[in-house]
């Protein structure tokens, strides 16, 4: 695979900007990438949405009056919108000229998890989607006390019950195991003590805001220092700590890069992170510039995300409807706005187990087929059989070229490595006589294309 | 002629039939043990618990000062049989309040302080399957478990057996790879082709005799009972049960987990024991850890150590380890009576025939459960 295919992956979803990436270069890509802009207004299909505090109320008490297959009714349109939400998404992902930014926003969302399922509120999930992507590249400690006080994490992770002298320490607890300092780098105390500065943090009109009722002003000790501390200057404490950049950077690694990177690696750029006041821009241009030289293809096991958004690229599926996406990634672990637990997608090999390797295979040959699946249908090999909305689909490849280059061009945009086993198989599908010209040449080049994406070296990137 | 007690053995068809097996369900997120087995002779269960305590008059099947939730109905008449032991206070030192580092300890039965990479189940079956062996334990899951997790993937997970179809193409170019990415998706697709075939037969040999409850777990149990009874003959199956994290709104969440488990747990319970496989099957129900002993209002905070239930396999029948002791407490939670390594070491040891000490287990069998 070459390097500006590669690139293009990590710093998005598909080999999309791979000419891109040839021809401006790295640092250039990742310049346009950090100016890249992004839609502030509210999109359309959260118009009927409830929003305000008093909306949501109004919506709670005519859910609880109504008729219960009315409330059944309301319920269901507004996981309707969650799913437009996610299909809003994954547009933007595919469309966008420098995904960097969504991708890394994607990164932030797998990080302060906060699920639709629980929180319950489009609007808020929605603002706090939008965080994530204004601050993409800001600045971690800030980015951390904005999300601290978001009614979606105030509610997920049940702040809004931590209330003076009822005490809930989960927010405290994920905010240093998972969100900051990880396991071990911390005490028991300080988790309780934290719980107490964010008792009555809770739901407020565009952001959690404290309430003077609920509050907890006892003096406490957290991580030595004593007084009484609130969310902000919380954070401010944790940022202190000698852990703090270490676990980021971390998953900042894994997210691009590398499922095991190596802890030197992770000292050398944490510390640099540290130095840099926790901007993530710089430690981004950093990462990606010294990176890039390196060998480093075939280090990550690819996620559901990727792995689709490749294949409808090198396909051409343009038509494929982003909801039937939105399914396809739940099926395979990787839903969006609805993460399992609060520690998010573990990534690595928990991507792959055995059926979600045959889910791919199956919907690799539905779409190399032209075919597009329905959400009633399982990805089995059943599904084969019924009809299926049919799709466009095409890949592009050189006509003047003979079977070997032909090999050659797909397996760089598609396979981090190849080997003699392999280069025999492609060959007894593309064999030596190939006719470029000929008409069922497309079929043929699909074949092999539709073959090349189901072998375990195209899950890795 | 043959002495009575030999003719007798002889009518018990199945007695021998079949390989044991171990299934394991995993309560997600923290069970609250003492609201399962509930210590409700205890006054300090009262006082600390003010919002969330069982009543007495509520709680069933009361004995030595113990009683189940009202929920565990059928639990309760599977104990009275004799079917099940319930082993007091389990945990262990140092007792670590996140769920992943819990239920990670769980997995690998590691030390506090020890990280491994690999499951206990895992080791034990890297040395138990000469060759990979992709069978050898099933994974009912959506996501893969580390407890199943060794060097070789000598396991399968499996969201739906029914979806699980044969592969048709032949992939006998896999091999290993000096990539360690590589060679793990090079092994799994090997075992998507070998594996499907053995579910698939398994499925076919056996029927559904029984009406499970239309469950996440009541499916999940249906299908491992399935495998059991088609002779799949993995050692180990895994499943799990979400929802137990109830920080807040504890009563009603978990009256309805539990309802799912026992209406579950009893649908297998009954088929095995139809099947005459009972004594082959031990299951085993447990948690990562207990809750907090004090209620935080409506609902419970993290804990530690818990009641855990072993239910077939030949196992005594009896209450191990005493009433939790709701007056020493360490940091408001409960102090550990019995090492869950401990419980390993005794399901490895009689119902495996496996030297636990060969996958880093030290602590010894548990008197009194097999």
């Amino acid at each position: 695979m070459d390097k500006h295919n590669l690139w293009s992956i990590r710093l998005g979803f598909s080999g999309k900007q791979s000419p891109l990436i040839a021809a401006m270069g790295l640092e250039k890509f990742l310049e346009k990438s950090f100016a890249s802009k992004f839609n502030k207004s509210v999109p359309d299909f959260l118009e009927n949405s409830p929003k305000t505090i008093q909306e949501l109320r109004a919506k709670r008490q005519a859910l609880q009056n109504s008729a219960s297959e009315d409330a059944k009714e309301m319920l269901k349109k507004e996981l309707q919108v969650s799913f437009e939400m996610k299909a809003w998404w994954i547009t933007k992902m595919q469309s966008e000229d420098y995904p960097l930014r969504e991708k890394m926003t994607c990164f932030w969302h797998n990080h302060f998890v906060s699920t639709y399922q629980k929180v319950k509120v489009n609007h808020w999930i929605f603002q706090h989607n939008q965080l994530l992507r204004e601050q993409a590249f800001g600045n971690f400690k800030t980015l951390t006390k904005q999300i601290l006080q978001t009614n979606a994490m105030v509610r997920y992770l049940d702040n809004v019950d931590n209330r003076r002298d009822k005490i809930n320490e989960n927010l405290s607890r994920e905010l240093l195991e998972l969100f900051t300092l990880g396991i071990g780098n911390y005490t028991e105390e300080d988790i309780k003590n934290g719980a107490k500065g964010l008792a009555g943090l809770n739901l407020g009109e565009d952001q959690a805001v404290y309430r003077k009722l609920l509050e907890n002003n006892d003096t406490i000790t957290y991580f030595g220092k004593t007084g009484k501390f609130k969310a902000e200057e919380m954070v401010d404490i944790i940022f202190e700590q000698q852990a703090a950049p270490y676990l980021l950077t971390r998953k900042i690694l894994q997210w691009f890069i590398y499922d095991n990177p190596p802890e030197t690696l992770v000292t050398y750029y944490g510390d640099y992170f540290r130095k840099v006041d926790f901007e993530i821009k710089p430690l981004l241009i950093k990462i990606f510039t010294e990176e890039y030289p390196k060998d480093t293809a075939g280090s990550k096991i690819k996620d559901p995300l990727v792995y689709i958004l490749q294949l409808m690229h090198e396909l051409n599926a343009t038509e494929m409807n982003p909801k039937l996406v939105a399914f396809f990634l739940k099926q395979q672990g990787m839903d969006l706005f609805n993460q399992p637990n609060v520690k998010g997608w573990n990534g690595g090999k928990e991507w792959l187990t055995s059926q979600i390797y045959l889910q791919r295979n199956n919907v690799a040959d539905l779409l190399c087929d032209g075919r597009s699946w329905n959400r009633r249908i399982q990805f089995t090999n059943e599904m084969m059989s019924e009809n299926m909305p049919q799709l466009k689909v095409k890949i592009n490849w050189n006509r003047n070229g003979n079977h070997k280059s032909i090999i050659a061009d797909l397996v760089n945009s598609l396979l981090f490595k190849t080997d003699e086993n392999l280069q025999k198989e492609w060959e007894s599908i593309l064999k030596y006589d190939f006719n470029p010209k000929a008409e069922n040449a497309d079929y043929a080049v699909l074949r092999l294309f539709n073959a090349m994406v189901k072998t375990p070296e195209f899950q890795i990137i | 002629m043959l002495p009575d007690f030999l003719h007798a053995f002889g009518s018990q068809p199945n007695l021998v039939m079949g390989e044991p097996c171990l299934v394991f369900i995993q309560l997600n997120g923290g069970n609250d043990g003492l609201n399962t087995f509930v210590p409700y002779d205890n006054p300090l269960y009262y006082q600390l618990r003010s919002k969330i305590a069982l009543s007495k008059d509520s709680v069933i099947s009361k004995n030595n000062g113990m009683a189940f939730h009202p929920a565990l109905k059928n639990f309760a008449e599977i104990q009275q049989k004799g079917d099940m032991s319930i082993l007091q206070n389990v945990g262990y030192p140092e007792p670590n309040r996140s769920h992943f580092r819990s239920q990670e300890i769980w997995q690998t039965a590691s030390a506090p302080n020890q990280y491994l990479s690999e499951g206990w189940l895992g080791r034990y079956l890297d040395l138990q399957c000469k060759e990979h062996q992709p069978t050898a334990g099933i994974n009912l899951d959506a996501i893969d478990n580390l407890a199943l997790k060794g060097k070789e993937p000598n396991f399968i997970t499996v969201k739906d057996p029914n979806r699980f179809k044969i592969r048709t193409d032949k992939d006998d170019t896999v091999k290993l790879s000096d990539n360690p990415q590589l060679d793990f998706v090079r092994k799994i697709a090997y075992s998507v082709t070998e594996g499907a075939e053995e579910i698939q037969q398994a499925l076919t040999k056996s029927t559904a005799e029984m009406s499970y409850p239309k469950t996440n777990l009541g499916k999940n149990l249906e299908w491992i009972a399935r495998l059991i009874k088609g002779n799949l003959n993995s050692k180990v199956y895994y499943t799990s049960q979400n929802g137990y994290d109830t920080h807040d709104n504890q009563l009603a969440i978990h009256q309805r987990n539990l309802e799912e488990l026992n209406d579950a747990v009893y649908s297998f319970y009954k088929d095995l024991k139809q099947a005459n496989l009972l004594q082959n099957v031990t299951i085993v129900v447990f948690s990562e850890f207990g809750r907090r002993v004090k209620d935080n209002g409506n609902g419970t905070d993290h804990g530690t150590a818990a009641p855990l239930f072993v239910i077939g396999g030949n196992n005594r029948g009896k209450v191990l380890g005493s009433n939790p002791d709701l007056s020493d407490l360490d940091e408001g939670d409960l102090k550990y009576q019995i090492d869950f390594r401990s419980v390993y070491a005794s399901l490895l040891n009689h119902k495996l025939e496996f030297d636990y000490q060969s996958i880093g287990i030290t602590s010894k069998p548990i008197n009194g459960l097999f």
